[in-house]
């Protein structure tokens, strides 16, 4: 297969800033007297309108890592770069989607998604069109004044994912954002989320345990081991978007992936092993 | 046979057995009434009662007494349950003032209501200013304690989404913790209706001057006059019914939202 | 090592206040009569407890506070059992039990009073039915909270009746219950020390009214920070019975 970048894409806008790097990230939790190293030497670059979807078994750290670059965590060592700039706090340039979907239940879905733009020093009226252009962006026209508790937990998470758009951040963060959805609703969203990205070309960086969503979503995928966190793996998924979810070159990486994650406890890095059949 | 045992479960409802106990007790009361001599002195007849809720209708001292009573537990609601928020929001968002406030606020809380009363008495005199701070201490100490563990409750996960949104102090108390904390501050508030009903009573049968249900029966106790007792008792128990039946609905209506996760 | 301002708040804050008060003491910004220093009230204490006045009005409260709440509690719960577990009792009694527990306890000291006069029965029954209503709720409502499938479980694996009760009826009530007993022990004594405050012939809170009538500030200080220290410690005591008796309930 060839590698098609994204930004060869036809009808895929392209952005010329949203990348993120980061260099050398070591971030451990401190109990009484033991550290728990989260994360070790942590590199990774993205480039600006790239899609990267980062997998690995739970406690391998990657909530955390999303925390750090969202800037809700400012304790590591290391450096977060976007555009070159040191990340430090949180910023309307960085969106984030929770894996709950995070409205406020006492709010509707419209003053949900302003409030996003509460600190954006624009028009009442530019925040208004803002607004109602993102709840037409993620499909949810008509729903301008329901709140949280009347809608279903897959348009809950669509009004999340347009409320940490609605600032047209440089780049979204997505931590595990389907992993409380149904089958049905995670595949549909998937589509999407696919399609959203590419009307709306921002940098995103997914935190998933779903194999098949990384390389679904991902121009690369990267697989992390826990016991501390770190890159064992890196898969350039080289296929145009929209994808074909029953292309075999998927299917083929998703095995690959998987019997990394699932058979190697202490892998030395990019090494991939082959199903071994009795362990599955 | 069987027509029988229908007709008796037909015309038998439930709520009927119910009756049963107040009924007899008024048989007995009335009873005991009648027999007139040394019981007559402790017992009324029921009619006695009833004339006796006629006059203190048609002469307008119920509805007086019952204002007033009601005038101050909702006055003391009003200012105690005010400053009990204001203290509560202020332990609930800095440690320093939760600190160095709640030794004091537990300390005072231990001390029955009630006990305040000479002392208050004492420095402020047996009348309404000393039976409003008592009321108002009421509602003052369950508002407090709500508002602060509200407050304490918020999940960091709510507060996390205000960072990412790059809100203030006031942004964040104002769009996240006050709308979060509100159902228990109202928890508190409802408390805080019942325990001012209750002290109400309370400063008005100890300090007995002055207008009030409370004084009212205690000085009809004092010219043994248990029909008038047994009148202000009615209205006692009706009001708190009423209170506890609206703190449900109330209840039921504000905390709607609180079943469901954010 | 970091000072610990929380401790050094929760400390300084209470005895700063001791010092102002003190001080305005000290400064006679107020006459005696409205306020009198701590160490007055320090002095009175010793005075009351050199007397034997405080022992003597205290054990009064204590004796009858144990009468009345032994006697409201278990009778309370014996009633809540009875409630939840017959439906005939529910249905006779359960309405009126409904309605009188929306009359404040308060409210009928002057009825009692004039059908049982100021006498140690007065004491003990309004003491008794502070007491009643919230164990007889607390058992009632925890009875009836019993989870269906905790009986389907037992009814499952064949356990006999006793073992039905010992291994879950009581463990699954009982938290509930001793949680109504708890707070219906610091209702009794808020109602007694009203009680004694309106017929003052004994106990902690005739030495207050009594020395509110005399003008003996310090005295109603002292019986004060003795009524809340006793309120505490009943129900600190309570609340380790109560941790005690539910170990397995975090552990």
């Amino acid at each position: 297969m060839d590698y098609v970048p994204h930004s060869q894409i036809p009808g895929h806008k392209v952005k010329q800033t949203g990348a993120v790097s980061l260099k050398g990230i070591k971030k451990q939790f401190n109990f009484k007297d033991r550290e728990l190293k989260v994360l070790s030497e942590f590199s990774l670059d993205v480039q600006p309108g790239e899609f990267v979807s980062i997998v690995g078994p739970s406690g391998c750290g990657k909530s955390t890592l999303l925390r750090l670059i969202a800037g809700l965590d400012d304790t590591y060592d290391g450096t977060i770069t976007l555009d070159g700039q040191r990340v430090a706090g949180t910023s309307l340039e960085r969106g984030l989607v929770f894996q709950d979907h995070r409205l406020f239940p006492w709010m509707t879905l419209e003053d949900n998604i302003a409030l996003a733009l509460t600190n954006r020093q624009i028009s009442k009226d530019a925040k208004a069109k803002l607004v109602a252009d993102h709840i037409a962006l993620v499909g949810l026209k008509g729903f301008e004044k329901a709140f949280p508790h009347q809608l279903s937990g897959g348009m809950a998470q669509r009004a999340a994912i347009a409320r940490s758009l609605v600032n047209e951040p440089k780049v979204l963060l997505l931590d595990e954002p389907f992993g409380a959805l149904d089958a049905l609703t995670r595949v549909h969203l998937q589509g999407e989320l696919q399609r959203i990205w590419l009307a709306q070309g921002s940098t995103m960086i997914m935190i998933t345990h779903d194999v098949e969503e990384a390389l679904y979503l991902g121009d690369r995928v990267v697989v992390m081991q826990a016991n501390p966190g770190r890159i064992t793996h890196t898969v350039d998924v080289n296929l145009p978007h929209p994808r074909d979810r029953a292309s075999p070159v998927l299917h083929r990486l998703k095995d690959e992936i998987l019997a990394e994650l699932t058979n190697v406890p202490e892998a030395p890095n990019s090494v991939v092993r082959l199903i071994k059949g009795d362990d599955q | 046979m069987t027509l029988k045992t229908l007709n008796l479960n037909a015309f038998k409802p439930v709520w009927l057995l119910g009756l049963i106990p107040p009924v007899l007790f008024l048989l007995w009361w009335d009873h005991e009434a009648a027999k007139g001599g040394a019981n007559a002195l402790a017992f009324v007849s029921l009619a006695q009662v009833g004339q006796a809720l006629i006059d203190m209708f048609s002469s307008g001292e119920l509805a007086l007494s019952y204002g007033s009573s009601l005038g101050r537990a909702l006055s003391g609601l009003l200012i105690g349950g005010g400053i009990g928020t204001l203290v509560g929001i202020a332990m609930g968002l800095s440690k320093p003032v939760e600190w160095a406030a709640s030794p004091i606020y537990n300390s005072f809380r231990q001390v029955p209501i009630l006990g305040w009363l000479p002392l208050i008495g004492l420095w402020f005199g047996s009348g309404d200013l000393s039976k409003l701070i008592i009321v108002a201490l009421s509602a003052f100490y369950p508002t407090v304690l709500y508002t602060f563990e509200g407050l304490k409750q918020v999940e960091a996960r709510l507060l996390d989404v205000g960072r990412v949104y790059r809100l203030n102090g006031w942004q964040t108390f104002w769009r996240i913790q006050w709308p979060a904390a509100l159902p228990s501050i109202f928890t508190g508030l409802f408390q805080a209706l019942a325990f001012t009903w209750i002290s109400t009573i309370g400063v008005e049968l100890l300090f007995s001057s002055g207008a009030g249900l409370g004084a009212m029966m205690q000085q009809a106790q004092l010219q043994a006059r248990l029909d008038i007792v047994l009148v202000c008792i009615l209205f006692v128990g009706l009001t708190g019914f009423a209170i506890n039946f609206l703190i449900k609905r109330l209840s039921q209506h504000v905390l709607s939202w609180r079943s469901v996760r954010a | 090592m970091k000072p610990d301002l929380k401790l050094i708040l929760s400390v300084s804050s209470p005895l700063l206040l001791l010092i102002v008060w003190q001080a305005v003491t000290a400064f006679k910004l107020f006459p005696p009569e409205v306020l009198v220093s701590p160490t007055a009230v320090v002095a009175a204490f010793g005075e009351v407890i050199a007397t034997g006045e405080l022992q003597r009005h205290l054990s009064e409260s204590l004796t009858r506070l144990a009468g009345g709440f032994t006697t409201g509690a278990s009778l309370g719960l014996l009633f809540g059992l009875a409630l939840a577990l017959s439906k005939t009792v529910e249905q006779v009694f359960g309405p009126t039990f409904q309605a009188l527990r929306q009359i404040p306890v308060l409210a009928f000291i002057p009825m009692l009073i004039l059908l049982l006069g100021i006498d140690e029965v007065f004491k003990i029954v309004i003491i008794a039915k502070a007491a009643f209503f919230p164990v007889a709720l607390a058992a009632y409502d925890s009875v009836k909270g019993v989870p269906k499938s905790y009986f389907e479980v037992s009814s499952l694996y064949r356990a006999p009746w006793w073992v039905l009760i010992s291994k879950i009826l009581i463990p699954a009530t009982i938290p509930n219950i001793l949680a109504g007993v708890r707070l219906s022990l610091t209702r009794s004594w808020l109602v007694l020390v009203a009680a004694e405050l309106i017929v003052a012939d004994s106990g902690l809170g005739q030495m207050m009214e009594m020395g509110r009538q005399m003008f003996r500030l310090d005295i109603v200080m002292v019986g004060v920070i003795v009524a809340g220290v006793i309120g505490f410690g009943l129900d600190r005591l309570f609340q380790l019975l109560q941790a005690h008796a539910l170990r397995w309930k975090t552990a």
